[in-house]
């Protein structure tokens, strides 16, 4: 049912990712940015049934998979990006975040939201909770940077070469990007820092340890501090170009990890197959 | 009496030299004067004068351009040999181009159709336009509004300053808290500031190898004067510098933006180089942050703009010719319409006379049902018989055929008046009727 109502959400993503595709390539039709922003706003609401009803469904374990924290980060980012557009109002940059969104989205579509095996006890508590939550909204907010410095890098590239095209026209100017990057990214740091200790409090109670050189230990301190770096960084005056550039490897880096660490099976006790566990248990 | 019509008289810069347009251009009250005695000449219903530093035209309903005419040569007796004259539907093509832009010397301009406005309000306002221009110029206003709004002729940057204000803009955003270098006494680069300045940028610096000029130039531009060997220094304080001194060399090298980096922190910085031969080096747009542009860069600009507002004023021309038609054609119609109308009142006085005669005739032998069949039978006989002629007049009309509508009432021997419109628009302007849309929507009834 639930992956029914995602499906209809999907459509309605589309819909606006092509409003605000012809409101980019046609500034004119004004009427183009209402709709993309509606649609997009619609796609949020039918998103946010699609996640509750996952949840009465299946009691909150698809949160576990990759594919659970890949939905809840698409919703979120939309989410964001409408407050963030009702603030500065940057139709344009529409043109590039709901294609990203569609993008994660769609192979989402063709993946059941079951996770393998249902979690044990000692992961339903509320820090866990938190935990989720905030890495994904933390992550989002990493991917909405990197969508804000696809669109400095591009833009830059045409102011500094002297060839004033498209983007020139119809992008923000470069300093409102860079800020709106380091807003991001800043926001986004926060958000990943309590996802963190929260990981780490729950690592202590169920692993018996706060640190155990699991990989995904390792790429999360190594992401938090290459985010905490980039937040350091801009105190001494770095930003624009080398400040983007981080924000794009930075993302990368997130979204590459989470990626790998699911596909290799085993390698990761993170939100691991908890089927295998049980089953290791009934043997016992 | 022969027929009115819309006529035109004008010079522009396309026309005329600036010594003929200074002195038959009119403001105020000078206008005003002008536009009275237009009116009060023999012949004029209708005047209007678009007097703007580019053109001088005058517009006239009447039944010929000599008064028109007369407003130059009496003005300037030279005037005559730089005259164009229009008439009819040149005429109204001519007042819907020159609003959307399309006749200005920056084609794409946005001033001009404010002054169109303004001269409207004008004659308006002195009896001078009655309904004839208010629903001639009410359409071209929504025709120079659909020409902004379908097409991009008014996009992009038209001179150098623009272009550097744009960049400008582009790259630091919100002008607010900037400041500004100015080195060198150029004109050019005074320009760009001054247009900066008004942009929002707070401070403007101002730097040369002469002090008295670089001092006197800091006043003209409300800036700070700074000693010419401060120079290294400012580089690391302002955002923009604009360059525009008589040195044959580089001014700002590679090796001095590579040390100014370093101090800002790589902060960005714009180099505008306005002086040819050249100040900056242009291996300074080599290092990061460093946004450089030199006059060839900002004349690139200017001339793709004008290149691309080529380009949308075709499809501009071929909107203002879609309006051009519908309004000749409106026109037409309504000049048909005084006629269909009067055929219809005779046939239906006729139908009304035919039925009360026989129903006197026969009267007392019928019941109501049966009177009321017989007065429906008169007028769907007139109905029925006035259908075709009146789908033919209509579509003769629009095609602008006037003979069929004098034919019909020669033929019906209906009393025409090609005039009767006219004259009903005279009595609404004496009555001091202004407002152009109540005035459009009274002769929509007539």
């Amino acid at each position: 049912m639930s992956v029914t109502i995602l499906r209809a959400a999907t459509a309605l993503y589309t819909v606006a990712t092509a409003a605000y595709v012809v409101f980019f390539a046609r500034p004119r039709i004004a009427r183009a940015a209402t709709i993309g922003f509606w649609f997009l706003a619609a796609a949020f609401a039918v998103h946010a049934i699609a996640i509750g009803v996952g949840c009465a469904e299946l009691g909150g374990q698809e949160f576990f998979s990759l594919r659970g924290g890949l939905v809840l980060m698409v919703w979120l980012a939309a989410g964001i990006y409408l407050v963030l557009q009702r603030w500065y109002r940057l139709p344009t940059v529409g043109a590039f975040i709901t294609p990203l969104i569609l993008v994660v989205l769609f192979p989402l579509l063709f993946v059941g939201p079951e996770h393998a095996g249902v979690p044990p006890e000692t992961l339903r508590n509320p820090s866990v909770t938190l935990h989720i939550v905030t890495a994904v909204l933390g992550v989002a907010l990493f991917g909405l940077a990197f969508g804000v410095s696809l669109m400095y890098l591009l833009q830059e590239r045409e102011v500094k070469g002297k060839r004033f095209g498209a983007l020139f026209s119809r992008l923000p100017s470069l300093d409102a990007l860079d800020r709106l990057n380091q807003r991001l990214v800043r926001t986004g740091f926060v958000f990943y820092t309590v996802a963190i200790v929260a990981g780490t409090l729950t690592a202590k109670v169920v692993w018996k340890s706060a640190w155990s050189w699991d990989p995904q230990q390792v790429v999360s301190l190594a992401v938090f501090l290459l985010y905490g770096a980039m937040v350091q960084l801009r105190h001494t005056g770095w930003h624009g170009r080398r400040y983007a550039v981080l924000t794009l490897v930075g993302f990368v880096i997130v979204l590459g990890s989470m990626v790998t660490l699911k596909s290799v099976p085993g390698v990761t006790r993170h939100a691991g197959d908890y089927g295998a566990a049980a089953r290791a248990g009934d043997a016992q | 009496m022969s027929e009115r019509e819309i006529f035109l008289v004008g010079l522009s810069h396309k026309s005329a030299p600036i010594e003929v347009r200074e002195r038959v251009a009119l403001t105020g009250d000078a206008l005003k004067a002008a536009l009275g005695e237009l009116r009060s000449t023999e012949g004029v219903s209708e005047a209007m004068v678009v007097s703007t530093c580019n053109r001088v035209e005058v517009f006239v309903h009447a039944q010929a351009d000599e008064p028109a005419r007369r407003f130059f040569t009496s003005r300037a007796a030279d005037a005559g040999a730089h005259l164009y004259v229009k008439q009819g539907v040149d005429a109204i093509r001519h007042l819907f181009r020159v609003s959307s832009s399309l006749d200005s010397m920056v084609v794409g301009e946005q001033q001009i159709l404010g002054q169109v406005k303004e001269a409207y309000g004008l004659a308006s306002a002195a009896s001078a336009a009655g309904s004839y221009f208010s629903r001639l110029c009410n359409r071209a206003f929504a025709t120079a509004k659909r020409v902004r709004n379908e097409t991009d002729i008014g996009k992009g940057a038209t001179s150098m300053s623009q272009v550097a204000v744009e960049l400008v803009e582009k790259i630091f955003g919100d002008l607010r808290g900037r400041s500004i270098l100015l080195a060198g006494a150029g004109k050019m680069g005074a320009l760009s500031a001054k247009a900066l300045q008004v942009l929002g940028a707070d401070r403007i610096l101002v730097t040369n190898r002469s002090p008295e000029r670089g001092q006197a130039l800091a006043a003209q531009v409300g800036g700070t004067f700074r000693p010419w060997d401060e120079l290294t220094k400012l580089l690391v304080q302002v955002d923009v510098v604009i360059v525009s001194t008589g040195a044959p060399t580089f001014v700002l090298t590679r090796d001095m933006l590579h040390a100014a980096m370093k101090a800002r922190r790589h902060r960005s910085i714009c180099l505008i180089d306005l002086a040819v031969p050249r100040n900056v080096d242009p291996a300074c747009a080599e290092l990061g942050d460093v946004y450089a542009y030199d006059v060839d860069d900002l004349e690139r600009v200017v001339s793709s703009t004008r290149e691309a507002r080529r380009g949308e004023a075709l499809r501009a021309e071929a909107i203002v010719e879609a309006e051009v038609m519908a309004f000749a054609k409106e026109r037409e119609a309504r000049a048909a319409l005084p006629v269909l109308a009067q055929l219809r009142r005779h046939a239906e006085k006729i139908a009304r006379a035919e039925a009360e005669r026989t129903l006197a005739q026969v009267g007392l032998k019928l019941d109501d049902k049966g009177r009321k069949s017989v007065e429906a039978m008169a007028q769907a006989i007139v109905n029925k018989l006035l259908h075709g002629p009146t789908a033919r007049l209509k579509e003769a009309a629009a095609s602008g055929d006037t003979s069929l509508p004098g034919a019909a009432a020669e033929l019906f021997g209906i009393d025409h008046e090609p005039h009767e419109a006219t004259s009903a628009e005279s009595e609404e302007r004496s009555a001091g009727n202004g407002a152009g849309r109540a005035s459009a929507a009274a002769s929509e009834r007539s």
